[in-house]
């Protein structure tokens, strides 16, 4: 007798099993409506599940194909649109929002323009745009934007009460959803120091959706933290087999770095690197952030770390890549460069324990005036084990 | 991979919208004809049959609200006012609402061996519980000593009616054509309501070459260009006639549904059946909460540390904290028809707020129909200005809209015979300001239960809710308009429309039992 399956194996066997009733027939002339749409869906859906960013290609092959026969649909632009977004292909997803005015006026439109504005360090317009969405109509998912923005600017007391509020609609029929919200409040927890909250909503994400490697990742990623090495690398190795992505073999390979294991580490970040690298070879441009942060915090080569920040920088001028970039100066040893990158990165309000520990270590580089110390304190009143393991999200 | 927050990346972004265990379709409630031992009602809720027919969904909470109320009048003839309305939905609304309100009420869920347990809870003989077996009639023994007649399991479709000539009426897209959820404002398109065809509307008027087009999921790509009509007729055929939007076809022929149907002793809702001779009831369908669902989690930390969120949810106990609501079904048409479809707007019996809404929707339908009912040679209640063709028009101001719709909401429905007041007691006939605020099924159990006065399995309500718009004071054939006139073969007979059919069909597909529990046996 076989293992019991999982809620996760057993979803991916329905999608596969539809596409295969769908990819007969779906492409053929004249081109169906209904279809090719929900083929491009679930070709997007698995793509999502299984972690194989490779298939986003397919998908979009496939509404390449759609928009070409049925014009510009909005339900296509808006699959294309999610698509480019989570490729960070920024200027992509802006130009798919245009081409259907239904579509940028729609609420799932707005939302992602919203999520663009976030990207892109409109911070006032991406907030006031989800809670216009939220008066409309409280969906789980924008209560969910609102919840991590205000996470990201440090105010927890909301995040997590509007974290509960998305909770508190998705129903039975959403677990994998639910799943998702669990392991978001797992990472504010995680980003705060508090260990054993961050562990009940990870075992909670588990136990509304088993199997997904997104929660093994997730789970990996506390292991290390809590300095339980041994079990977050079997986790961690796990995960890495079933998902053979470069971000998680950075990951694990940062995970052997933190343990001393020196010829593990150097073995996994040098595939992770190569596959960055062959990633930005075909024009990708979603592992920049991995690429500087590689560089700057493993490598140590400052002029490498600046060049893929500042690459990142221009699809994106975010807290999150001006403080990359910073940190790549710093490496570089170009402070005052990284004062500034920095300064601009905390002008945009966010809170953070790692954002602030960087910029206590460029002022410590720059001025003994006691800024420095400063910062470390407010990220340690963040979390106060900011120092231990943790990964590039 | 990504270093950002990415709720699209597990949302459901545009799949297809299944049909879901929460989707309700009708309530149905009328006296029993079996008397046996006092009087009952039967109440039957009908919803989707997911999974399948006569399995049901164990994440469902479906539920029936009951309360039985003496018969009282509205305002009188003279408070036919805008400010007479709104005061008596003000009193109607404490009335559901008020702190010493409280109906009572059954609960249905169903355990993974497809069980039901059925919970009454708030009758006069108290609060209890039971597990009855699915597709199969049982009794059920209250502590009172009465006797439930209960099914819960899969039947036929007892609604007939042509939806898709509905649709067509109102010029919803969606039924016709593949519309992108991204187009939210092109579902009822800015063309006329009509219930007669309008030249040149191409976007919506039959096409010979293809019958079956907006029937059984047939649809057709959005035409590019602007969704309108800038026609200013009906259309006539060679011969002067009008084409109907109806064809009086089943659209639900064929197709089967879950239900939960009740025979109930009278005396088990009211302590005073002799005064309360009104039963008002209602349905309403509920989903697990996600977080619930885990049973592990002792308590929904949503609800311990967030109490003041959700005040109106504070009210509801520990089991309904633990659901959603999502559907609830009291009148026919009144979320399709006056609501124009919006989910949020279904709010059952709670639906006061909407009471200007009602009104403003009233009137732009009556722009549609009026015109129409007057082409057709018949009077309307509608004050459309003599328009000779239906106009699309809104309103924002309820003010405006209400001397338009005044007689509409006023009137009073007149049935076709006697035979729906058997005891020949001293009933006023309903207004439709009556019926559908609030929006329940209130059955008057001095009647037959014919729509109005509750709503049987053989009440075609989908033309009776057209009536509303006829003038029931005018007469025709020396016959005052009644709420059948649309039904009634001889009337299209001689009007100038073709096809000559009535609306909507004249009955199911498949016979009503005579006995409990009267809904016809599922297709296999």
């Amino acid at each position: 007798m076989g293992a019991k399956q999982t809620d996760f194996d057993i979803e991916l066997a329905q999608i596969n099993s539809r596409i295969a009733e769908l990819e007969g027939d779906a492409l053929q002339l004249p081109v169906d409506r209904t279809k090719i749409t929900k083929l491009a869906y679930l070709q997007y859906q698995r793509a999502s599940l299984t972690g194989n960013l490779a298939e986003l290609d397919i998908a979009e092959r496939t509404l390449d194909e759609a928009i070409q026969h049925l014009g510009p649909d909005g339900d296509l632009y808006f699959l294309k649109a999610n698509i480019h977004f989570k490729l960070h292909r920024l200027a992509d997803v802006q130009r798919d929002l245009e081409a259907s005015p239904d579509l940028s006026q729609s609420p799932p439109g707005r939302a992602l323009k919203a999520d663009l504005d976030f990207q892109q360090g409109r911070y006032d317009a991406a907030r006031s745009e989800y809670e216009t969405l939220i008066e409309e109509e409280r969906t789980w998912d924008t209560l969910a934007r609102l919840a991590y923005f205000n996470f990201k600017m440090g105010d927890f007391e909301t995040a997590d009460r509007l974290y509960d509020e998305a909770v508190d609609e998705l129903t039975a029929k959403e677990m994998r959803h639910y799943s998702w919200v669990e392991l978001q409040r797992g990472v504010v927890d995680l980003s705060r120091g508090n260990y054993a909250q961050t562990r009940e909503h990870y075992q909670r994400a588990e136990r509304a959706y088993s199997g997904h490697w997104m929660v093994e990742e997730h789970l990996a990623e506390l292991l290390g933290a809590e300095g339980k090495n041994d079990e977050a690398e079997a986790m961690y190795r796990r995960v890495v087999a079933r998902v053979p992505r470069p971000d998680f073999q950075q990951a694990l390979g940062e995970l052997y770095l933190s343990m001393g294991k020196t010829s593990d580490a150097n073995d996994v970040l040098e595939k992770a690197h190569a596959a960055f690298l062959e990633s930005a070879q075909r024009g990708e441009v979603h592992y920049y952030h991995h690429l500087a942060d590689l560089y700057a915090d493993v490598f140590e080569n400052g002029p490498e770390a600046v060049k893929w920040a500042q690459k990142d920088l221009e699809l994106r001028r975010n807290f999150s890549t001006l403080a990359a970039m910073a940190w790549a100066y710093y490496r570089a040893g170009e402070f005052s460069k990284a004062l500034e990158m920095m300064n601009e990165s905390l002008a945009s309000g966010v809170k953070d324990a790692r954002l602030f520990r960087c910029a206590g270590m460029i002022h410590k580089a720059l001025s003994p005036n006691g800024t420095a110390d400063r910062y470390l304190q407010m990220a340690a009143a963040i979390n106060p084990n900011y120092e231990n393991f943790h990964v590039h999200r | 991979m990504a270093d950002h927050n990415d709720p699209n990346a597990v949302n459901s972004i545009f799949s297809d919208i299944a049909i879901s265990a929460a989707d309700l379709y009708d309530f149905f409630g009328f006296p029993s004809a079996d008397t046996d031992g006092g009087e009952k009602v039967v109440l039957a809720l009908t919803f989707a049959s997911i999974p399948s027919t006569g399995v049901f969904d164990t994440d469902m909470l479906y539920r029936m609200q009951i309360s039985g109320d003496p018969r009282v009048a509205g305002p009188g003839d003279d408070e036919n006012t805008l400010k007479g309305l709104l005061r008596y939905f003000d009193a109607l609304k404490e009335k559901y609402l008020g702190p010493t309100t409280k109906a009572s009420e059954i609960r249905v869920t169903f355990d993974q061996s497809q069980r039901a347990t059925v919970k009454f809870i708030g009758f006069p003989g108290g609060s209890f519980s039971t597990v009855v077996d699915t597709n199969q009639v049982r009794s059920i023994q209250t502590p009172d000593g009465y006797s439930i007649k209960a099914y819960i399991g899969g039947r036929d479709d007892a609604f007939f009616n042509d939806l898709t000539g509905f649709f067509r009426s109102i010029n919803y897209a969606p039924q016709f054509y593949h519309v992108p959820h991204t187009m939210t404002g092109s579902r009822e398109l800015k063309i006329p309501k009509t219930l007669i065809e309008l030249e040149g509307n191409h976007l919506f008027n039959r096409d010979p070459n293809d019958p079956d087009w907006g029937y059984h999921g047939k649809k057709r790509e959005l035409p590019p260009g602007p969704l309108t009509w800038n026609g200013d007729k009906f259309a006539r055929d060679a011969n002067g006639n009008f084409r109907f939007v109806y064809d009086g076809r089943d659209c639900q022929a064929g197709i089967n549904i879950n239900a939960i149907i009740l025979e109930i002793p009278l005396r088990f809702i009211t302590t005073a059946p002799e005064r309360d001779r009104i039963v008002n009831c209602w349905g309403e369908s509920w989903v697990l909460k996600a977080a619930d669902k885990i049973e592990t989690i002792p308590d929904h930390p949503f609800w311990l540390e967030h109490p003041w969120a959700l005040i109106d949810a504070i009210k509801l106990d520990d089991e309904l904290k633990k659901y959603k609501l999502v559907d609830t079904d009291g009148q026919p048409f009144a979320d399709a028809a006056l609501s124009e479809r919006e989910d949020n707007r279904q709010l059952g019996a709670n639906n006061f707020w909407l009471a200007p809404h009602f009104i403003k929707r009233l009137a732009h339908l009556g722009w549609g129909f009026g015109p129409s009912i007057t082409a057709l040679g018949l009077q309307t209640s509608f004050d459309h200005d003599n328009s000779p063709v239906s106009v699309h028009k809104t309103y924002s101001l309820v003010t405006a809209a209400f001397p338009r719709v005044k007689k509409t909401l006023f009137q009073r429905l007149n049935m076709p015979d006697d035979s729906w007041n058997p005891k020949g007691l001293d009933i006023p006939l309903r207004r439709p300001f009556e019926i559908f605020v609030p929006n329940v099924c209130a059955i008057d159990m001095d009647t037959t239960g014919t729509w109005p006065y509750g709503r049987r399995l053989e009440d075609q309500v989908a033309t009776r809710f057209l009536s509303m718009f006829l003038d029931h004071t005018a007469e025709l054939n020396g016959k005052k308009y009644h709420i059948e006139l649309l039904n009634d073969q001889s009337l299209w007979d001689s009007a100038p429309i073709e096809p000559k059919t009535v609306p909507n069909p004249k009955k199911n597909d498949k016979e009503f039992l005579t006995d409990f529990p009267y809904l016809a046996e599922p297709w296999q």
